[in-house]
């Protein structure tokens, strides 16, 4: 006989306090000792309630109302107290840095075994244990804070492993990391759930890493279970996959885009190393180099950093004597990882903090000598946190903010106010308060507040944290429509498979110092120098370098449009 | 990003080793002689003490500038109501007829014309500003100085519930996270054309009204947050809990505790019995 499945939810509906829309409707779902299921879906489809659901958070801390049963390990989590379950479901969270609760490594781990009343002699052993599982063993005596942004996951999966618990619910644990921390941690989860039978549930954007890692996916849909399957059997739907806003991996569209054109690829892999695989049989391709974007027009460059250090209080040099000219009508993107320095490079280009050395420059005049008012009249700025940028009661009102200071007539700013709603979508959401919108609209809010300002140059750090495919797209649209007004652009981003098609250019920061700078074209296809910096190529870039060394396609449109025939 | 929390913490010395129990000790015996000292003299000296002791003790010096920089208004406000209208008490203490004068408002000034700062006044306004410093002073020497989960189990060996001292532990930590979060919202204002520096007294308070908005929600998630993950961690305020590392006090933490309430003992006698301590307005011993 079967044994019980170790997580069972029946005919499970959910409403958050004062919402008439469910946001889990109807799920029924098993999951089997030491399987590992992802969950996929679009912004808003219901995964962190799901996730939630499984620990008793939903709805004991959060209230609502609450159908049907989910069952952990036997135990019904509405009504066993969530510390009791903690028994038994371990939780990470999105944010690495606030769901630490300790001041040290070992600590962090310690304090569920501590409130448990686990004897010290079994914590210490334990500690060790689920430090040395995660890789951090030697940093035991670090404050978390000191850690790199992959390192604080990999400690909030210790802490969630010490207490054994049989189920691990990830949540999108990777979201602000850069793409090898993200590696780093899926990699952890398959070797735990490998060596110890861990069971977990991970629900994730990620669907690269999700396809890599798990044995069964479930994709969810405004509350509901769309579909169910392997990964090969979810990734390779590709109707469904569009219709509810789920990014297949790189590998898998890239040959779907083969077969389209007629290709006979077989069934789609949905890995890399299978896509790879799967090339070696089909043949060498051609050299492919698509026209390079037209040269900018020269002249003074829009924003220019001479020989910038900085160094931190703490005696960071985050920073190191960094040239960089961007001219106007430049698109950049920004790349790095953790801690490389991409934000300390922004701010100084907002004027946010002085350069120890060196001098920032807009338009050949040095930015240190102009008004806070001046620089935010020409440097439009988005930042990652939408609602750390929205002050006011309605979404017009967030759009008058800034304008209002700018000294324009009152017909003026009411156009531009107008102008600026109707290009993000938003006239009808005018009189609704900012934060009552779904996070794809209250970054939406920002923007236009940040574009009616009709700034020379629009910095963004992380514009697409947060959003599923369609809404990331959504947004780099309105950054491209800015571009295409003779503007300049510059984004900071973890999401390399974004931007082709938005970039003109890439920066690599690595330890301070700008370490790769070009056509986005040549940086994307500069693989060992990518993989140095923990920057992962999307799957098409190395797709067609295996097809040929001169091949630079970049998504997985190019791959296919470069393909020439089989064996060609 | 640097961090107000990393500003704060401070570096491994003989001090910061000290259990948290000594360290209160330590609190109470200089509160005592703050509270008990009006001569401005042993005030500022005890003061100064303290800050050095303070810088001795790990605390770095960027954050006590910070202090005194955030303090600095505040002290020169209490400094010149003394000087200004600390007429009648000071009289008494000194058992002068009359205060002596440092300096005057011409009688033309509208409002505040005529008014007189002085010496005596001044002086306690000094007095008043050192038992203000020193005891701002001793939070983060004793503090900013221990491991958080120090001061968790030394409260609860002092029979403080669990949950209070975790909570007040908590608080320490989740301020310096509250900070930095009113930092980046005021960035994002200054990076649409707000500059307060730039503002009249009104359009700043609306400004900063502006700002609690994301703060404080941005602080609610925060808090939410953390109280997901601590129930996830089977965290509900038990007695029965363990501690990895329990507070151990040693020889030096209660030759600390001997020494302190030796010095608040004798403090407390010398006021008392031959008046070491009281106010006075001799400037040179």
């Amino acid at each position: 006989m079967e044994p019980p499945p170790l997580v069972s939810l029946e005919k499970v509906s959910y409403l958050y306090p004062g919402s008439q829309r469910p946001a889990l409707l109807n799920i029924d779902l098993r999951v089997r000792a030491g399987e590992v299921l992802g969950v996929l879906g679009a912004s808003g489809s219901g995964k962190t309630t799901l996730c939630l659901a499984l620990n008793g958070t939903v709805p004991q801390l959060y209230g609502g109302r609450f159908f049907g049963r989910c069952l952990v390990a036997g135990l019904d989590t509405a009504d066993h107290p969530i510390h009791e379950l903690a028994r038994h479901v371990g939780i990470v969270l999105q944010d690495p840095g606030s769901q630490l609760v300790a001041v040290s490594v070992e600590s962090e781990v310690a304090f569920a075994l501590e409130n448990f009343g686990v004897p010290a002699a079994e914590i210490r052993s334990r500690v060790d244990a689920a430090l040395a599982a995660v890789h951090l063993e030697g940093l035991a005596s670090k404050h978390p804070h000191e850690l790199s942004g992959g390192q604080q996951q990999r400690l909030a999966l210790a802490a969630a492993l010490a207490l054994r618990p049989s189920l691990v619910v990830l949540d999108e644990p990777t979201a602000q990391l850069d793409p090898q921390a993200a590696a780093e941690v899926f990699a952890l989860v398959r070797e735990i759930n490998a060596a110890h039978g861990t069971t977990f549930v991970i629900a994730s954007h990620a669907s690269e890493e999700i396809a890599e890692t798990v044995h069964r996916a479930v994709v969810l849909s405004a509350g509901r279970i769309a579909a169910e399957g392997t990964p090969e059997e979810v990734f390779r739907d590709a109707a469904l996959l569009e219709r509810e806003r789920v990014r297949p991996p790189g590998v898998t569209a890239a040959f779907e885009r083969l077969r389209q054109r007629g290709v006979p690829v077989g069934p789609a892999p949905v890995t890399l190393a299978g896509g790879l695989s799967a090339l070696a049989s089909l043949g060498l391709g051609q050299a492919y180099r698509p026209a390079d974007p037209p040269p900018l027009r020269p002249g003074t460059p829009a924003l220019a950093l001479r020989q910038v250090s900085h160094t931190y209080p703490d005696g960071t040099r985050s920073l190191d004597r960094v040239d960089l000219e961007v001219p106007a009508g430049d698109y950049l993107v920004v790349l790095g990882q953790n801690g490389s320095g991409k934000s300390t490079l922004l701010k100084h280009l907002l004027g946010l903090l002085r350069p120890a050395s060196g001098r920032v420059e807009l338009n050949g005049q040095p930015l240190a000598g102009m008004s806070v008012r001046e620089v935010a009249r020409r440097i439009g700025y988005v930042g990652q946190n939408p609602d750390r940028q929205i002050f006011n009661p309605t979404v017009q009102a967030e759009v008058a903010f800034g304008i209002g200071r700018l000294g324009l007539s009152a017909g003026e700013q009411e156009s531009r106010i107008e102008s600026a709603l109707a290009s993000l979508g938003l006239s009808d959401r005018r009189g609704a308060h900012p934060l009552s919108l779904s996070t794809g609209d209250r970054a939406r809010v920002v923007l236009a507040a940040v574009l009616a300002m009709e700034p020379e140059v629009l910095v963004l750090d992380e514009p697409t944290h947060g959003q599923d495919e369609a809404g990331a797209r959504a947004i780099l649209e309105v950054t491209a429509d800015f571009h295409r007004k003779g503007r300049t652009v510059i984004v900071v981003t973890h999401q390399l498979h974004l931007m082709p098609g938005f970039a003109r250019r890439a920066v690599v920061l690595d330890q301070g110092r700008i370490v790769a700078d070009g056509r986005l074209r040549d940086v994307y296809h500069n693989v060992v120098l990518m993989r140095a910096t923990h920057l992962e190529p999307p799957h098409a870039v190395s797709l067609a370098r295996a097809r040929h060394p001169g091949n630079t396609a970049l998504t997985p449109a190019e791959f296919a449009d470069a393909w020439g025939g089989p064996g060609a | 990003m640097i961090r107000v929390d990393s500003l704060a913490r401070g570096r491994d010395t003989a001090f910061s080793r000290l259990d948290f129990r000594a360290k209160l000790a330590v609190f109470a015996a200089v509160s005592v002689a703050a509270v008990a000292w009006d001569d401005p003299r042993l005030g500022v000296l005890l003061t100064l003490a303290t800050a050095a002791g303070c810088l001795g003790a790990g605390v770095k010096p960027a954050y006590l500038w910070l202090v005194a920089r955030v303090m600095a208004p505040f002290l020169l406000l209490l400094l010149l109501t003394h000087g200004f209208f600390n007429v009648q008490p000071v009289l008494r203490l000194t058992g002068h007829a009359r205060v002596t004068p440092l300096l005057s408002i011409p009688a033309s000034w509208p409002g505040v014309g005529g008014l007189v700062f002085s010496l005596e006044g001044g002086l306690y306004g000094v007095n008043v500003c050192a038992k203000a410093l020193t005891l701002l002073l001793l939070v983060p020497l004793c503090v900013l100085t221990t491991d958080p989960n120090n001061i968790v189990t030394a409260l609860v060996r002092l029979r403080v519930p669990y949950r209070f001292a975790f909570a007040f532990a908590s608080t320490l930590r989740f301020f310096p996270l509250l900070m930095d979060e009113i930092g980046l919202v005021i960035d994002a204002q200054r990076l649409r054309g707000f500059a307060v520096e730039e503002m009249g007294v009104l359009e700043r308070v609306r400004t900063y009204a502006k700002v609690a908005v994301p703060v404080i929600l941005g602080a609610m998630f925060r808090a939410q947050q953390i109280e997901v993950v601590l129930q996830s961690r089977g965290f509900s305020g038990q007695s029965g809990r363990t501690y990895l590392r329990d507070s151990v006090l040693g020889r030096a933490g209660t030759a600390v505790i001997v020494g302190s309430a030796v010095f608040a003992t004798l403090v407390v006698g010398l006021r008392v019995g031959a008046h070491v301590g009281a106010f006075t307005t001799a400037l040179l011993p």
